[in-house]
């Protein structure tokens, strides 16, 4: 039952902003995971996550496992204790069925999955087939590695219900007191030996506090769940109050087969499928080359010689896509070609917006996020977030618009 | 070498309001393009060949069309500025820069190149004073200086006081912002900010490598810290009014005009995550950036930066994974001799030593920090194991440089005050 009585916010700790940066926060976002649950653990690649409750009081953090479609799969509560840190080892989770043991009254969650439920969670993630959706592809198929990503958002119970539910919004909280990080390690000695890491994505509640299921006035024009939020019964297309997500980032590149180096982008994209979506849409529509075209994308080389396409309403399909959650090499056809300059090296400009869709609330862009990882030699690899050249409050700039920092706008 | 600049920039001393759509006047340091750029901690293997040399290299990219000039300043630990050059940044340009090479070479990229097809022309910047930019060079003798100062500590600029702490290789911060010419001030000056440019259109990165195979064998990166101009854009020497109860560069600025860089200030709380000892041998820095406290007028100045009770560290508590805090606190005492927990203005500390709280006794091997560091400051953490992986990623902050500091007993998250 939602109240649906707009109350002003009752908090102190607001800043109105729409800017995403690493302060604690009320959701988590794990852009991209990939997990090889074939090999043994000892040569296997993995996604390490850790979250941190900096605040004295305790939190229950719900995490989700979407497959690269955007399909939710599996859902375990965290319930951190004051000042808990708990760090998860998808690998242990997608292999083993193991998630953190939870002591504590209501919460007796965790310990291990039912082993049926985890060769379903395993069909999911790694060839996009559950028993429910029979034939409708649910993710893609890449075999023995599992490819998704995971939101994490404070609750208020150890409940089981899914964000795509609009039940979840009357357990959904709003306090922003989380914090972490992760690292995908790939252990094996010939085709990895390498890890990387960079914080989690860190989406606070405007304003932040107070209980759940409480329509509250926010300034943000639009939200992070903004597509599952309950548009009835009361409900809020806000209500979640989660900052939204930008479009337009800038992602640098270094990419030679001579000094074996290469730059991947890990790039999750807000799909368009809402709580009523059949099994069949998560491929038909999370897919679609116009419903998650790109509009645009430029290289520059370091002699800022441009190579780009843009999307506008005429050019030739099939658009240039992606699905919400993939890694994608910067050497890929996706991308504008390398000039002929010679140069290895320079960026590239991503402008994710998928032109909207009929599931969001308002005639709006996209939300988007972008990791660089770049590797060389086999034995070096790093990543770290793409820079947003603007927030999520900011419309995004039609193709062929200046390429520039956007108006940060404040809500 | 450090050029000593004594004339004094004319501040126009008028409050003028921001001609500015670009202002989303918040303190929250975020990964979006900026006026400064801060490379927080550098570590250079300078008596080393490439091949087995630690280094730090980083990237600057200017997002918009326009020229942009980067003014790369590079400080010792003890926050004395040793050298500077200029990066001219047609526009969409990106420049790469390899330490190693700059410290061994004294030399580094940044001349005037033509701009490409989306760009505009390299003299259409109505805020530039002067487009002339000389490529970057040292005399063999004051790179000898540089190298000298980044290493031992001393240099001719300073010979009987210590502007760094010694250490075999060379370490220091770096500060990146936009200017309007080629000039070679520094920020120390108060010429500086006759100069000082407000346009966020910088993004960058960096990556510390370690080629050694034995020691080494990884690398790691993050961004730079992107600290917006808050109102953005118009030209240099214009003191703006802008909401900064203070700035990144408030101890340089003239006094008429403290705010004058408009620079947002860096929080002083974080919570930085850890993982020490185990099977897998793990280790952990934090490589940690601290506002001086000396405006570094004299070169006695510099040691302020590291001894005594103004640099002392507030508040260290450790949580290991069961939330068993362990503490570690600078506190004042009367008739008591006080040992201060100090650290200087940068540093790069494994979490196992004795400047933070202890393990716990439970035998966890991970958990997180809380660092009250006093003033403004940065942390990243740096996390190894079994030689060969690495990851290093900002710490959280609990607030931002407008929050006010809580009390000692309250370790949470801070107000983030909008200014």
């Amino acid at each position: 039952m939602l109240c649906a009585v707009a109350a002003d916010a009752a908090t102190t700790r607001n800043d109105d902003s729409c800017d995403i940066a690493m302060l604690p926060a009320a959701t988590l976002l794990l852009p991209y995971f990939v997990v090889d649950v074939g090999s043994p653990a000892a040569g296997a690649k993995t996604t390490i996550f850790t979250v941190i409750n900096t605040s004295r009081e305790p939190r229950i953090a719900r995490v989700t496992l979407w497959t690269d479609l955007a399909f939710p799969v599996l859902n375990f509560s965290l319930l951190l204790t004051g000042y808990d840190a708990q760090a998860v080892n998808l690998y242990d989770v997608l292999t083993r069925g193991t998630v953190p043991q939870t002591l504590s009254g209501e919460c007796e969650a965790g310990g291990p999955i039912p082993s049926n439920v985890l060769d379903e969670v395993r069909g999911a993630l790694t060839v996009g087939r559950v028993t429910n959706c029979g034939s409708g592809a649910i993710g893609f198929t890449h075999f023995v590695d599992a490819i998704g990503y995971a939101t994490i958002d404070v609750v208020k119970s150890c409940d089981a219900v899914f964000p795509t539910s609009e039940r979840y919004y009357d357990e959904l909280l709003y306090d922003n007191v989380l914090t972490g990080d992760y690292e995908i390690v790939d252990r094996n000695p010939i085709a990895g030996n390498l890890a990387a890491g960079s914080p989690l994505v860190h989406i606070r509640a405007i304003p932040d506090g107070g209980p759940a299921g409480l329509v509250t006035r926010t300034s943000l024009p639009y939200t992070f769940y903004d597509r599952y939020t309950p548009r009835t019964y009361g409900g809020s297309a806000t209500m979640d109050r989660r900052q939204p997500l930008p479009s337009v980032f800038a992602a640098r590149f270094i990419e030679s087969e001579a000094g074996g180096l290469d730059t991947s982008f890990q790039i999750w994209r807000e799909g368009v499928t809402n709580g009523s979506a059949s099994c069949r849409d998560y491929y038909d529509r999370n897919y679609h080359y116009l419903q998650m075209k790109l509009t645009e994308s430029e290289r520059f080389d370091e002699h800022e010689n441009p190579s780009g396409f843009r999307c506008r309403a005429l050019c030739p399909a099939p658009y240039p896509h992606l699905p919400p959650t993939s890694t994608v090499p910067s050497s890929y056809a996706l991308f504008p070609l390398l000039s002929v300059s010679g140069g290895i090296g320079g960026w590239i400009y991503l402008n994710l917006d998928n032109g909207g869709s009929g599931t969001y609330s308002s005639a709006r862009h996209s939300q988007n996020w972008v990791v660089v990882t770049m590797s060389a030699e086999g034995r070096y690899s790093t990543a770290y977030d793409a820079t947003a050249l603007a927030n999520g409050c900011t419309p995004a700039p039609a193709a062929g618009a200046t390429i520039g920092p956007g108006p940060n706008s404040t809500p | 070498m450090r050029h000593t600049i004594i004339a004094i920039a004319l501040l126009c001393a008028v409050d003028v309001s921001a001609a500015t759509t670009y202002n989303d006047d918040s303190c929250d340091i975020g990964v979006t393009p900026a006026a400064t750029l801060l490379l927080p901690y550098f570590e250079v293997d300078i008596d080393k060949p490439p091949k087995l040399a630690r280094t730090t290299i980083f990237s600057v990219v200017n997002t918009s069309q326009y020229p942009q000039i980067a003014r790369v300043t590079l400080w010792s630990d003890l926050a004395f500025p040793v050298m500077n050059f200029n990066l001219f940044l047609t526009g969409y340009d990106v420049q790469s820069l390899n330490l190693h090479d700059v410290l061994t070479t004294g030399a580094a990229a940044g001349m005037l190149t033509a701009p490409g097809d989306r760009s505009l022309p390299n003299d259409v910047n109505p805020n530039h004073a002067s487009t002339l930019c000389d490529r970057f060079a040292l005399p063999p003798d004051v790179l000898a200086d540089v190298q000298a100062i980044l290493t031992t500590g001393r240099g001719a600029a300073c010979p009987s006081d210590q502007a760094g702490m010694a250490h075999t290789a060379a370490i220091g911060y770096v500060t990146i912002d936009v200017v309007n010419s080629c000039n070679v001030t520094f920020p120390d000056s108060e010429a500086y900010y006759g100069e000082l440019l407000y346009d966020n259109v910088l993004i960058g990165d960096y990556e510390q490598f370690n080629p050694d195979p034995v020691i080494g064998n990884f690398a790691s990166g993050s961004p730079l810290v992107h600290i917006r101009a808050i109102p953005e854009g118009g030209p240099a020497g214009v003191n703006v009014a802008t909401n900064f109860r203070r700035t990144f560069y408030d101890r340089y600025t003239p006094r008429v005009s403290p705010h004058v860089d408009r620079r947002q200030p860096l929080p002083s709380a974080f919570a930085a995550r850890f993982v020490q000892g185990g099977k897998g041998a793990f280790n952990t820095n934090f490589q940690i950036w601290r506002e001086g406290l000396s405006g570094g007028r004299t070169c006695a100045d510099y040691k302020k930066n590291y001894l005594g009770s103004a640099a002392a560290l507030r508040e260290f508590v450790r949580f290991d994974e069961h939330e068993n805090p362990t503490i570690r606190m600078s506190t004042v005492r009367i008739l008591v001799p006080i040992t201060y927990s100090t650290l200087p203005a940068v540093s790069s500390t494994a979490t196992s030593s004795g400047i933070f709280p202890p393990l716990s006794n439970s035998g966890d091997v991970g958990g997180w920090i809380f660092l009250d560091l006093t003033n403004p400051a940065w942390v990243t953490s740096s996390m190894n194991a079994e030689g060969r992986f690495a990851v290093a990623f900002d710490a959280q902050t609990l607030g931002n440089g407008c929050s006010p500091s809580a009390p000692s007993e309250t370790i949470g998250p801070r107000v983030n005050t909008t200014p």
